[in-house]
């Protein structure tokens, strides 16, 4: 099946200078991509261009097909996009929100109608339906305008920063239907956020950018792979391990690493194979193990990661992560 | 041209518009002040001292107004003269200045407002974005001015009505100003307008930019309006012909260089 995404060495500047430099990814459909970076690393840029309102200074783009620059318009009437501001017009009521958007895109009016009703109600809108946007709250505008980027059933989502200024349930209505659309309708989806806790539930690829370049791109698993070798095993005795314990285990087949933590030790083994071992080893040392778990680095480890190689590369201090992914999950060598 | 989604973008900036009391209140308020109140003071003042001798103000207007008035009963001279031809100028102002503020809204207002991308998201053609936003300014403009000289012309004639007994506004010439040369000024101030407002970043801004080009228009349509209802009707439509052509090139050439992505990098 061939992408629903690809780019190829996409490029745009601006008079401020370098916006996206040389951009090569691919999307299958159907999976969810997040665009993670910081302020300026080009994410909004790069949904511009995908959806053919900003045209490339080199490269080029498909999106379903279709080249953004030569068919927008027909490339426009199959994907949906939230922009960071939610964009909608105060002036106007949701409902007119919706139905005059629908009206712009050349859809049926009753359908729209009808429509809207659904879309409305399925946001919890209803009872604000026929009252102005101003005064609505930055949950109920958001929600809305994801609503309105749903309305023509687009087949690709563009969401840019789509739970920024929302209240956690509401947080996790969008982040549950954005995973819906994706695993039970098949659609592609571009988020473009800085919430790592949303992307590592939904996304399936992840892009790291950063002033414009693309530093990582790929699945989190095989990202991480190229990171770090082994995973990262939580064994919970309680009490930090003693420094006997730490070297005991840090001798076990199969560790590479050992760091110990408030309830005991993190320590990186090869395989999940090894957490028995390691379990019995400290049994054997009369020690009570509560717990004892092996994951595989989060979305967040592999973005601080890459982050950190990043700030290696142009010598500054890296954007601290948290405790926990900086006491075991930066490899060693990278982190400044 | 897509008609349909053109009408939707126009109907959707009408309705927004016309929910803003900020926009609307000076947009109706000017025209009625010029329009309907000042042809009514004026022209009472003008009935009530009917008998007065103009001669010495019928001396400082071109020769071509003073004739035909000295012509008139005494009586009738000085309501005509006020209403008949020193008021033409509203007719052009009116039509540019309404046209010119609601053009400064239309890119300019949706940056300020951060709903210009969600609008460049749509699959909107973009010379269709750029006609409908024209006449989203064109349309609301025409329909204050022409009903603004509906009402002046019954303003007008009733107030002079006691003195005159007969209808005398519009004329042929007024006919040709309104219907033919004052959507043609405001054309040319909207292709002005449009394209100002698509760089500015805020509508006050576009305002400020687009007044260097509209006021200069303003101070021309003064200066001109009454020499035009001098003129012999041919001539009359033959200037507002000119106008025309030179408002439709620039808004040609403006449609041309408009693209997203001009619009979208200034977001």
């Amino acid at each position: 099946m061939p992408p629903a995404i690809e780019t190829h060495d996409l490029t745009r500047s601006f008079p401020s200078g370098l916006a996206l430099d040389g951009l090569t990814i691919d999307v299958p459909p159907g999976e969810v991509l997040a665009l993670l970076g910081p302020n300026g690393a080009g994410k909004t840029t790069t949904v511009r261009l995908l959806n053919g309102i900003l045209t490339p200074d080199r490269g080029h783009a498909r999106v379903l097909g279709l080249d953004p620059t030569t068919h927008g318009d027909d490339l426009r009437r199959r994907t949906g996009v939230l922009t960071e501001h939610a964009g909608l017009d105060e002036r106007l009521t949701a409902r007119e929100n919706l139905t005059l958007t629908g009206r712009m895109r050349g859809l049926d009016r009753a359908w729209v109608e009808r429509r809207t009703t659904d879309l409305l109600e399925r946001f919890g809108m209803a009872d604000r339906a026929d009252l102005p946007v101003q005064g609505t709250s930055t949950g109920q505008r958001k929600r809305l305008a994801l609503a309105r980027s749903l309305l023509h059933d687009p087949e690709v989502l563009f969401l840019d920063e789509p739970t920024s200024g929302l209240d956690p349930a509401a947080t996790r209505d969008v982040i549950d239907l954005i995973g819906s659309l994706a695993t039970e309708h098949g659609r592609t989806i571009v988020l473009a956020t800085h919430f790592l806790g949303e992307a590592g539930r939904l996304a399936d690829r992840m892009a790291v950018l950063h002033r414009g370049r693309l530093h990582a791109f790929g699945r989190p698993a095989d990202i991480a792979a190229e990171l770090w070798e082994g995973l990262d095993a939580h064994l919970d005795v309680g009490t930090p391990v003693d420094a006997a314990t730490a070297d005991a285990l840090r001798s076990a087949t199969g560790v590479s690493m050992v760091v110990p933590s408030p309830s005991g030790a993190v320590v990186r083994v090869a395989e999940r194979a090894v957490v028995p071992h390691l379990v019995q080893l400290l049994v054997e040392r009369g020690l009570a193990v509560y717990g004892a778990s092996a994951h595989a680095p989060t979305l967040e480890d592999v973005y601080f990661a890459v982050e950190a190689r990043i700030a290696a590369t142009e010598g500054r201090p890296a954007t601290p992560p948290p405790l926990e992914v900086l006491s075991t999950s930066v490899p060693e060598g990278v982190a400044s | 041209m897509n008609w349909p989604v053109m009408r939707a973008v126009i109907a959707k900036d009408v309705i927004a518009v016309r929910r803003s009391k900020a926009v609307v209140i000076p947009m109706l308020a000017v025209p009625a002040i010029l329009m309907i109140v000042l042809p009514l003071v004026i022209g009472l003042a003008a009935r009530s001292s009917g008998h007065s001798d103009i001669s010495r103000i019928l001396g400082n207007v071109p020769g071509d107004i003073a004739r035909p008035i000295r012509e008139l009963p005494q009586k009738e001279q000085l309501v005509v003269l006020v209403n008949g031809y020193l008021l033409a100028p509203l007719f052009l102002i009116v039509p540019l200045m309404v046209s010119a503020v609601l053009a400064a809204d239309a890119f300019a207002g949706e940056k300020e407002r951060k709903t210009l991308e969600s609008l460049l998201h749509l699959p909107i053609a973009a010379r269709d974005l750029f006609y409908a936003k024209l006449l989203t300014a064109f349309i609301p403009a025409m329909v204050v001015s022409w009903v603004g000289f509906v009402c002046f012309c019954v303003v007008s004639n009733t107030v002079a009505w006691p003195v005159l007994h007969r209808i005398f506004v519009p004329t042929p010439l007024w006919l040709a100003m309104i219907l033919w040369v004052a959507p043609a000024v405001a054309t040319l101030g909207l292709a002005v307008m449009v394209r100002v407002s698509a760089r500015a970043r805020t509508s006050q801004e576009a305002n400020q930019l687009g007044g260097a080009v509209i006021l200069p228009l303003i101070f021309l349509a003064v200066g001109q309006s009454s020499g035009l209802l001098l003129v012999p009707l041919p001539i009359a439509l033959a200037i507002g012909g000119v106008i025309w052509i030179v408002a439709l090139v620039l808004v040609q050439g403006g449609a041309k260089r408009f693209t997203r992505d001009q619009l979208a990098a200034s977001v």
